[in-house]
């Protein structure tokens, strides 16, 4: 009954590499591959610009994840709170340092080389968790002394991302950072509290947001009021996705989406070119997919034999489905524009790579995860 | 062993409340995808027919169209910025199929170079094959006829109208028209009118900051089109609203006048300003530029060396331009020193050329003194040390207060974009920027309008008609046909006696004997001049260097800020040379010459005072062509 430590452990390259989990990334691939399917479709039926780039962009990730999965897990404990110390001051310092884009200022230049501080906090924020409670006795998880660590821990860098403004990634921060600390045990009470709380704190949050960004709300909640407006978009796509009906139009035949004038058509709004030549068929496999890859990743997890490793494979998964749920929700009207890409198929060399990267982190400690860590190995709290 | 156990324990309680959780999450997930499925099930199954309302073969497409740009116009209504029709030809590269084959067939009614034909096929792989490519644009209109008429030899070749913007406003007028651009990157949530490459909207000047004005609503046709993209017919045109003409408070006439005397200096700002409607009727900085030049950055080697030019000729010194105001101030000192009380106009404080605080001695510009000195002489002789003892028994938040009270340290919504707020300071202020304590010596210095303080042209030309007025003027460049600023600008609640006091001691700079503006004076039998001299030191230079022997980006600023009539204000001026020297000798015949212009044109109509009253305004448009 008890598993001691180093029994399931791989021991070689080739057996290391045999505890990939191969449905993973065969699950991800065909997701990638629709996405190339509809961006060369958006192309007007053309390789480039970006089918030939965002393949070739899923195989370099690929490589990256299986790299990444040779390594021991304890390689990235050791590597989390750096990380989270690096990818916060990185954060703090883009307002002072970063370059400015659509009214937001986001990146950061170092070594003439740009790089968005909040995608690294997107992987800092789930493995500095994910080692918090490793290190956490189960018994304490609900004290609030050790609640509010790690409430500070999500807390800070979502400020610091509402005030670039980037209401998108600030909600990823907080959804992903307090579903890991439900996984790790803390106490329903804690979660009906919050939630309480934020539906009083709801006005003040209102004065708060950007002009921009109540405009986004407002003309979601009235999108007729403005037609050519904020509200374009969204009637836009709208149009193009339910134009599809059941089956779609068929592959290259979607004239919604090739004749108008709409850029992100191969970003954030990729899912109307699926919607109309796919139709309500082709999304519902799509769909399907991701709550497939979803459910693997989760068994995934829950296989895992420590604590750290089951937190950073949650951390992937949560963060594919908060991805899918916003964006698919938002280009059918759901939700207000927030500008969030679906993961693999969107065009976009970094959310790709990010989510590869965390996909890396679960599949290290998948492949390691017959070790059970003990709490004596990770040692004091730094 | 029992360590082992311990841990093993632990973890099978952590695995326990993980699998709970999942489990209850795992549930969440589903119900979200559940939602998801169903919105889509509802978008596309249940409402289909709402969505794709024609089966047939063809489908519909929504275009944008462009409305026509407001015009700019002057006071009498002669045009600085219009725009023009223009027509040009776009390629969609997955309607035309073969592009090389399409633009060879095109060539026959419009010459294209050979490397421009490259350059198009070179796009067309870059960028998505339904994103049109300009290939031709500027073509007169028999050019566009004929390929309308040839239209089904040309897949994928469209026409398209265009606006083409005109600025007629030269070099007077390049700052305050200002020139537009295209739209640099657009946000997702912007008009989708923002996303046609042939918008442009306003960069600067009136042009960018009466944009909404000017622009006007994107008007929508939809358009039948078959399979390969090409137009069957028109489904529903909604007409673009043009934009609105703009109407500016400035003198075409006048403009160019102020502007050519302006353009003696190096660098140097004017703002000639009617105090009675706060109407600006003439603003000129110097370096300037021809907007022409500009617009679409037509010229890119003019466009670069404007932006290269450490002269900053796009800068528009009047309202971005910031300067200490110097002794210009003094009035607002003095002002504030009756309002609150530390003085009377006939207290006599003794200067002896220096005057002690603390451990420091600052010293009046006239180093053997002034003697004993009224409000009057020391306004008229512009004496420091009285303004420092004025400043020490006022405190800096009385002279702050009456510094915003007069119009500094902010920005008019006036339909200029671009300006410069300058600075009032006060402890506040710098405990924030600093974090250091305000100090008595700086309070002192304020006084004298030296220190932190900063101003702009604009703003010392409010203060100048704020001080004539004793109401609170507001600028505006902009002429509202309706105008919601008829009636008389508010009072500023300031002692009408007290006023009188200042106002003499200005009139005297100009007209009394010792007076440091006399060269502002109009001349025998002319309107009076009220106004005050300032000359604010760029760099610190201990000693009586002679201006002339310093290097030129360390010379004075030279300033006068006036009005005139002195007993009927209706014009108030405000001129800045930019390391001009001592502003008697410089600013003020700047001043001078410009207010003799203002009172010839008379541009606010009824007649000054004065004498100019019956006086012939020359007619003249705008430089056309």
């Amino acid at each position: 009954m008890s598993y001691s430590s180093g029994q399931f452990a791989p021991q070689s390259f080739t057996a290391k590499l045999w505890y990939v989990n191969w449905p993973v990334l065969i699950v991800a691939g065909l997701i990638a591959a629709i996405g190339c399917a509809a961006l060369y479709s958006v192309a007007g039926g053309s390789f480039q610009p970006w089918a030939e780039r965002h393949a070739f962009r899923f195989l370099i990730a690929t490589a990256v994840v299986l790299v990444m999965a040779m390594v021991r897990t304890e390689v990235w404990m050791r590597a989390a709170y750096p990380a989270y110390v690096i990818a916060l001051v990185a954060l703090a310092l883009v307002p002072v340092f970063g370059t400015e884009a659509l009214g937001a200022r986001r990146w950061l230049n170092v070594w003439g080389m740009t790089f968005q501080p909040a995608e690294l906090m997107k992987l800092a924020l789930v493995a500095a968790l994910a080692r918090y409670y490793q290190w956490l006795p189960v018994q304490r998880v609900s004290h609030p002394l050790w609640i509010a660590v790690p409430i500070a821990m999500i807390a800070v860098p979502v400020i610091l991302t509402l005030r670039q403004p980037d209401l998108g990634t600030a909600m990823l921060f907080g959804v992903v950072g307090l579903s890991l600390m439900f996984l790790s045990g803390v106490s329903i009470f804690y979660f009906l509290a919050g939630a309480a709380g934020a539906v009083a704190a709801a006005p003040l949050i209102w004065n708060n947001l950007h002009d921009y960004q109540r405009r986004r709300i407002e003309t979601f909640l009235n999108p007729d009021l403005d037609p050519l407006g904020a509200g374009y978009h969204i009637a836009q796509s709208k149009i193009a996705i339910g134009s599809g009906g059941l089956s779609g139009k068929g592959f290259l035949l979607g004239t919604q989406s090739q004749l108008d004038f709409v850029p992100e058509k191969h970003t954030d709004f990729i899912v109307t070119i699926l919607g109309e030549e796919w139709g309500f068929a082709g999304l519902a496999v799509l769909l399907g997919l991701f709550a497939l890859l979803i459910a693997l990743i989760i068994v995934m997890a829950w296989r895992c034999q420590n604590r750290f490793g089951r937190l950073v494979i949650s951390g992937s998964a949560v963060t594919l489905f908060v991805y899918v749920l916003i964006n698919v929700a938002m280009v059918t009207g759901l939700v207000p524009v927030v500008g969030v890409p679906l993961p693999l198929v969107s065009h976009g060399g970094t959310s790709m790579m990010t989510l590869m990267i965390g996909l890396g982190l679960a599949m290290s400690a998948h492949v390691h995860g017959g070790e059970g860590i003990r709490r004596k190995d990770v040692g004091r709290f730094w | 062993m029992s360590a082992m156990f311990e841990h093993d324990n632990e973890e099978r309680q952590a695995r326990r409340a993980f699998t709970r959780r999942a489990i209850l999450m795992g549930g969440a997930q589903l119900l979200g995808f559940s939602a998801l499925a169903w919105r889509l099930f509802q978008l596309q199954v249940l409402d289909e027919g709402r969505y794709d309302p024609l089966a047939d073969e063809n489908r519909t497409s929504l275009q944008v169209l462009i409305p026509k740009r407001g015009r700019i116009l002057d006071r009498h209504g002669a045009v600085l910025a219009d725009s023009e029709e223009t027509f040009r030809v776009t390629l969609t590269p997955a309607l035309a199929g073969d592009v090389a084959s399409v633009l060879e067939e095109f060539r026959r009614f419009v010459p294209l170079r050979q490397d421009e034909v490259e350059q198009i096929a070179r796009r067309a792989k870059r960028q998505s094959r339904n994103m049109p490519i300009t290939i031709a644009s500027d073509i007169p209109f028999d050019m566009l006829a004929r390929i309308n008429l040839f239209a089904p030899y040309l897949p994928g070749i469209r026409t398209e109208v265009a606006w083409r913007r005109r600025c007629r406003a030269g070099l007077a007028a390049g700052h305050v028209v200002g020139y537009v651009g295209s739209v640099e990157r657009p946000s997702i949530d912007d008009d989708a009118l923002m996303r046609m490459p042939q918008v442009r909207i306003g960069k600067s000047g009136v042009e960018a900051g009466m944009e909404q004005e000017l622009r006007g609503d994107g008007g929508v046709q939809k358009i039948e089109v078959d399979a390969r993209g090409r137009m069957m017919r028109n489904l529903e045109v909604r007409d673009p609203v043009p934009g609105r003409d703009v109407q500016l408070t400035i003198d075409t006439d006048l403009q160019w006048r102020v502007f050519e005397r302006v353009r003696n200096e190096r660098r140097a700002a004017c703002v000639v300003l009617d105090v009675k409607g706060g109407e600006i009727v003439a603003m000129a900085s110097t370096p300037s530029y021809d907007p022409a030049l500009v617009t679409d950055q037509a010229d890119e080697v003019a466009w670069r060396r404007l932006l290269a030019d450490t002269e900053k000729p796009l800068l528009n010194r009047a309202i971005g331009g910031q300067y200490p105001p110097g002794s210009t101030f003094k009035m607002a000192t003095a002002l504030a020193g009756l309002h609150m009380g530390a003085i009377t106009p006939g207290e006599k404080l003794t200067c002896r050329g220096y005057y002690d605080l603390a451990d420091h001695r600052f010293r009046c510009w006239n180093r053997t003194g002034h003697g004993p000195v009224s409000l009057h002489e020391a306004l008229r002789e512009s004496c420091d040390v009285y303004f420092f003892e004025v400043a020490r028994r006022l405190g800096i938040d009385a002279i702050a207060d009456m510094a915003r009270m007069l119009g500094m340290g902010q920005i008019y919504n006036c339909g200029l974009p671009q300006q410069k707020a300058g600075l009032v300071a006060d402890p506040d202020w710098k405990r924030g920027r600093w974090n250091a304590g305000w100090l008595a010596g700086e309070t002192v210095l304020a006084g004298i309008g030296q220190g932190y303080m900063l101003a702009s042209p604009l703003q010392l030309a409010v203060m100048a008609a704020r001080v004539a007025t004793g109401r609170s003027v507001e600028p505006t460049i902009v002429k509202y046909s309706a105008n919601p600023r008829a009636g008389e600008f508010p009072e500023l609640g300031l002692d009408e006696t007290k006023l009188a006091a200042v106002r003499s001691g200005l009139k005297a700079v100009v007209n009394e004997e010792g007076g440091t503006g006399r060269n502002a004076a109009l001349g025998e039998g002319k309107p009076l001049v009220a106004g005050k001299t300032g000359t604010s030191q760029v760099h610190s230079h201990s000693g009586n260097v002679p201006q002339e022997a310093l290097p030129w980006e360390q010379r004075d600023h030279a300033l006068f800020i006036g009005y005139v009539p002195a007993d009927a204000p209706r014009y108030a001026v405000a001129a800045v040379v930019e390391h001009g020297g001592a502003g008697g000798t410089v600013a003020a015949p700047l001043v001078r010459d410009v207010m003799e212009m203002v009172l010839q044109v008379d541009p606010a109509g009824d007649a000054a005072s004065g004498g100019a009253q019956g006086w012939d305004r020359p007619v003249r448009g705008s430089n056309q062509g």
